[in-house]
């Protein structure tokens, strides 16, 4: 079923199109999410979001970009809207435990082994992952998507609604931050 | 110098280790789970949404300090309009005059004059 075809089946509120989407486009939405908030059950519960988005808001896709570009911002959004409600939550609790309420700090995991990076090179990765925490937010995205979901500049520069130079010099920034966020973390070692 | 050379090589294998990675998947039955949490989360009439605008408790401040504000002026503004001057009373003295007048000439009057 070509993209055109499948979106109007979703706009007419078909079950079986809906079914064909949610396979098709998963591992894509879990990935991202997955990619930026670093916890698989956040992400799980970010691309359930993503995708009752869709189904509630299809009528209101154009189809001026590419179907996954429209999912893909999406998943962006739902992810740093998820992250921000997070930190909210992490000062009221703090706020909490200075009045001497009971609540729990909530701590993001130390480490974090993305299930599709290579054996020998989950420990290297998971301090990248650290890393990249670290990074100013367009930075974070434009890295995530190009390593972590392989997208070209030219498709970073499409999802992000910006030109080809940007997204290069968003990563060039990314990567030098990078190896200051990395050089630091193993000269404290 | 080797202190130095180590760490470069460590930061080169770090920001090398996502090279060929594969795509996370979520945990099987995805789509099932996604079913039950789209039958749970009804979606929202236009009438929950205006509900749910009202009862902010920003937008019923607002609307009680409104409230509060038109009763003020309200009040202020009374003992003015309220005062009755001389001349309101003529005219209501002549209003009364003009109701018994129409009253003194009405049919029932001429057809059952008492002497």
């Amino acid at each position: 079923m070509d993209e055109r075809t499948l979106v109007e089946l979703l706009k007419q509120g078909d079950e079986t199109a809906f079914r064909e989407m949610v396979e098709t486009w998963q591992d894509m939405v879990y990935n991202t999410a997955l990619g930026i908030v670093q916890v698989p059950s956040d992400a799980e519960d970010i691309a359930q979001e993503v995708f009752v988005q869709v189904y509630q808001s299809v009528s209101s896709f154009k189809g001026d970009s590419k179907f996954s570009t429209w999912l893909y911002r999406i998943t962006i959004t739902k992810s740093l809207d998820h992250e921000r409600r997070k930190k909210r939550k992490k000062r009221f609790a703090f706020v909490k435990s200075l009045f001497g309420e009971d609540s729990e700090v909530l701590v993001h995991p130390p480490d974090f082994n993305h299930p599709g990076v290579q054996l020998d090179k989950k420990e290297d990765a998971a301090i990248l992952f650290e890393a990249i925490r670290g990074l100013p937010q367009n930075q974070r995205i434009a890295f995530t998507l190009h390593k972590v979901e392989g997208l070209s500049y030219q498709e970073v520069s499409d999802v992000m609604k910006t030109s080809i130079s940007s997204v290069e010099s968003l990563m060039h920034r990314a990567k030098t931050n990078l190896r200051k966020i990395l050089e630091n973390h193993y000269k404290s070692r | 110098m080797n202190e130095r050379h180590d760490i470069e090589q460590r930061i080169g294998r770090a920001l090398e280790s996502l090279d060929g990675m594969k795509r996370a998947q979520p945990a099987p039955w995805f789509y099932t789970r996604l079913r039950a949490r789209l039958e749970r989360d009804e979606p929202v009439t236009v009438w929950e949404h205006i509900g749910s605008f009202l009862s902010r408790p920003a937008v019923v401040v607002a609307g009680l300090c409104v409230i509060l504000v038109a009763n003020v002026t309200i009040l202020l503004k009374q003992p003015a309009a309220a005062t009755i001057g001389p001349n309101t009373v003529a005219q209501s003295e002549t209003v009364v005059e003009s109701e018994s007048l129409i009253a003194s000439s009405s049919s029932f009057d001429y057809e059952n004059f008492a002497p």
